[in-house]
């Protein structure tokens, strides 16, 4: 019952090395001459006192971040990312923000630069970041030394493992090459079901789950290390569908099948708010330190609730049809890109302990999501819907031709 | 109104699990919060509320929230009035509170016996008493509370129980104090009282709880499982029992009203007050068995709109999804809730159902015809 929202990507680990080593030309000369040892971070972690209450103005402005990454000092990062699934966009509005805020960023995107899944977003975009100064380079993670010949990092984000096997080799590297703060992308999925939502940090998890596994063996390799533990994402650039499995069916007239009540919960964050998550841990290495944070946005939906989302954002209508996936024999994982039981988390210990404030808004996002779906064509593009087909066919449902 | 319904007095011995309850309610208990390394606290969350003595008022009082508001504030040291008409017992012993604590109580405690409804009276004997500080928890109309401000034009603070069901439905939770709010709810009047104290310019306090529930409920929230629970029978839940809701200990939040009290960080904010978790229909029949110490329930679902309950509620609860983020008192005030759910739902069941006090007769009607529905579709 592991089923993450993203999709598995530890089979297309490559054992054999990489066919193309990364050239000197990738790592040029250093722009910048600022001393590399971590100073001045402690002394800027935020006061209790400057903490931002819900009510405040925003204090965390993108010029705000960059301020404090200048007044903490620069650091060097490595993010280890995945080359498919739900999590890839992570590493993308990471790597962006952490250039937009001086810091130095290399990407290390699992597999060949050449493979197909290169092909899609947001790896077809990552011209953005070696525009803003950034290294994008690829490889095996077990090779991460080699990989990234021989450079040296403050940090490494890993956003790609979901068990020992493929983290370790990185954590070891990590630490055996100097790094000082080690971060994961976990998920909110390994939390133990409860009928007390949310699921906060500090709650069970589920024992066998690969994350949990490597959370503990970065807490006990690492004394500065920080844990995120994602839901859903939305936001240019998403390598997995989300809104768009609700606008494809909204903009062809077709009734949303929603497996059960449609009341479950679930929490759909924009990417930013996670990049902005990672950031602040980054730029609040002590405050972040041995903790372990919710990556979601700071309010939940109900299934039903984002399919009415979508449609009012596409200025559309929608019916939903609710349907028993058991009695129709139907694969829900397959059929719908949400987890079919309240799934939600919330963001408690980034806003007690980072100061972190989430600007989610879905009604104004999914606006915006819909424009550019509807700019690339996806909204004529042909489609089959088999499994809604199925499920229509189940309850007698009329499908407008 | 309901009508108020006198204690039965208490016929078996205290138990062990009593004097961690009476802790709770003898003096303010302060909540810090702690992570793995790093406390969390906002200056001055932690100040006490008011080094000096207040003259309080409240008005109710003798019922639930203010029967555990006013023995914090008399503990405290301030002077409090009781605004009541006098129905009830204006003071009566708690179950678990000691000979000795509360005969304190009883000779500190003092009564304003009145009408609200009497405007001109409240105005008048508001104004002769003076007060520094009232604490309004059984007002529901913006009017109840104007000769309370007209009479009192020096007044420190107005604080307001409010209510979590002046928000707006909506897909997107939870409920936050700067969420839009619903200005045809059945709690409009919470609302325009709120919007009253607003202009008014006086230096006010709302907290919005959710639902309150503890020992003394005179709303059937837990009594309504405890009654099925007792009595061995199914329980019914409408639809599919996902729905979420929240429940806030009635001690937390007079904990929570105590805490605003002289607060600067309170003036002229809202709170939502609540526990901090919410849980599934389904998960809250579940925890008042384990609170009462019986087996895990038989539920039944049914579909509410294939019955005609008449007048009659089927089940205690708003069927949809209803809750509130506690976030902003938490990081505000420094306020966390003792209670976890089944800690204070087994804290009523220990001091109230348990005793075998309620305040309502069971009435499983509704469930019959619910059982008798779904059994016969079943044979």
């Amino acid at each position: 019952m592991a089923a993450l929202a993203s999709s598995s990507s530890s089979s297309l680990l490559f054992t054999s090395p990489p066919s193309k080593l990364p050239s000197p030309s990738l790592y040029p000369l250093p722009r910048f001459s600022l001393p590399t040892s971590s100073f001045l971070s402690s002394s800027l972690s935020i006061s209790p006192s400057s903490l931002s209450y819900p009510t405040a103005s925003r204090r965390h402005s993108a010029s705000s971040f960059t301020v404090r990454a200048a007044a903490a000092g620069k650091k060097k990062v490595l993010i280890v990312n995945t080359n498919s699934g739900g999590h890839a966009v992570i590493g993308f509005y990471f790597a962006k923000q952490l250039l937009g805020s001086g810091h130095e960023v290399t990407i290390l995107t699992v597999g060949d630069e050449g493979s197909d899944k290169m092909k899609k977003p947001p790896f077809n975009r990552f011209s953005e970041i070696t525009s803003a100064g950034g290294k994008t380079v690829w490889g095996d993670p077990a090779d991460v030394g080699t990989v990234v010949a021989g450079a040296t990092f403050d940090v490494v984000l890993d956003n790609n493992g979901k068990d020992l096997d493929s983290v370790r080799p990185v954590v070891d590297w990590a630490k055996s090459s100097g790094v000082k703060q080690f971060l994961f992308i976990s998920s909110a999925g390994i939390y133990k079901p409860t009928d007390q939502p949310p699921h906060v940090e500090g709650d069970v998890v589920k024992a066998d789950a690969g994350h949990v596994g490597v959370e503990k063996y970065i807490a006990e390799v690492f004394s500065s290390w920080a844990i995120f533990r994602p839901q859903y994402m939305i936001g240019s650039g998403n390598n997995k569908d989300c809104e768009e499995w609700f606008f494809d069916r909204i903009v062809r007239n077709r009734p949303v099948p929603i497996p059960g009540s449609g009341m479950q919960l679930t929490n759909i964050a924009h990417v930013r708010d996670v990049s902005s998550m990672l950031t602040l841990a980054v730029e609040k290495p002590e405050a972040a330190s041995s903790n372990i944070f919710n990556c979601v946005s700071d309010r939940a939906v109900t299934l039903d609730g984002m399919a009415r989302l979508c449609a009012e954002a596409a200025g559309l209508p929608v019916e939903i049809v609710h349907y028993d996936p058991k009695a129709i024999g139907i694969d829900a994982k397959k059929a719908f890109p949400f987890r079919n039981m309240h799934f939600y988390a919330e963001p408690r210990a980034a806003k007690d302990i980072l100061g972190w404030e989430g600007t989610t808004n879905l009604p104004e996002d999914l606006k915006e999501r819909f424009e550019e779906y509807v700019k690339i064509g996806r909204d004529t593009k042909p489609m089959k819907f088999e499994i809604d087909d199925k499920i229509l066919e189940a309850l007698k449902v009329a499908v407008a031709v | 109104m309901a009508k108020l319904v006198v204690l039965q007095p208490t016929k078996q011995p205290p138990i062990s699990l009593l004097s961690s309850s009476l802790s709770h309610f003898n003096g303010t208990k302060l909540c810090q919060i702690q992570y793995k390394r790093k406390v969390c606290q906002p200056k001055g969350a932690l100040h006490v509320a008011a080094s000096s003595t207040k003259k309080i008022l409240i008005m109710g009082g003798t019922r639930f929230i203010g029967v555990f508001l006013s023995r914090l504030l008399v503990k405290e040291g301030h002077q409090v009035t009781l605004f009541t008409r006098g129905k009830a017992p204006v003071t009566q012993q708690l179950p678990g509170e000691s000979d000795s604590d509360y005969s304190d109580f009883k000779s500190k405690i003092l009564h304003l016996k009145g009408d609200r409804q009497d405007f001109e009276f409240v105005k008048s004997s508001l104004s002769a008493e003076g007060f520094d500080v009232v604490y309004d928890i059984n007002g529901r109309e913006a009017v109840e509370v104007e000769p309370i401000l007209d009479a009192l034009p020096n007044l420190e603070q107005f604080i307001y129980c409010s209510s979590a069901g002046v928000y707006l439905k909506s897909d997107i939770l939870p409920h936050c104090e700067v969420d839009a709010v619903d200005p045809k709810s059945r709690h409009k009047g919470k609302l325009n009282t709120e919007s009253l104290l607003e202009k008014s310019g006086v230096n006010w306090t709302s907290l919005r709880p959710v639902y309150i529930y503890g020992p003394l409920n005179y709303n059937p929230v837990e009594e309504w499982f405890f009654h099925r629970l007792k009595a061995g029978r199914p329980i019914p839940i409408p639809n599919s029992g996902v729905q979420i809701t929240q429940l806030g200990h009635v001690k937390d939040l007079a904990t929570a009203f105590v805490r605003v009290l002289g607060n600067e960080k309170a003036s002229k904010q809202v709170f939502n007050i609540s526990g901090e978790k919410y849980v599934t229909f389904d998960g809250l029949a579940k925890a008042c068995a384990k609170a009462g110490g019986f087996p895990e329930p038989e539920i039944v679902h049914y579909n509410p709109k294939e019955f005609d309950f008449g007048k009659k509620k089927a089940f205690p609860f708003r069927d949809q999804h209803f809750f509130a983020s506690v976030e902003k008192a938490k990081h505000v005030l420094g306020l966390k809730p003792e209670f976890d759910l089944v800690e204070g739902l087994t804290d009523s069941y220990n001091l109230d159902f348990g005793r075998g006090t309620y305040r309502k007769e069971a009435d499983f009607s509704t469930d019959d015809m619910i059982l008798n529905k779904t059994f016969a579709l079943q044979s």
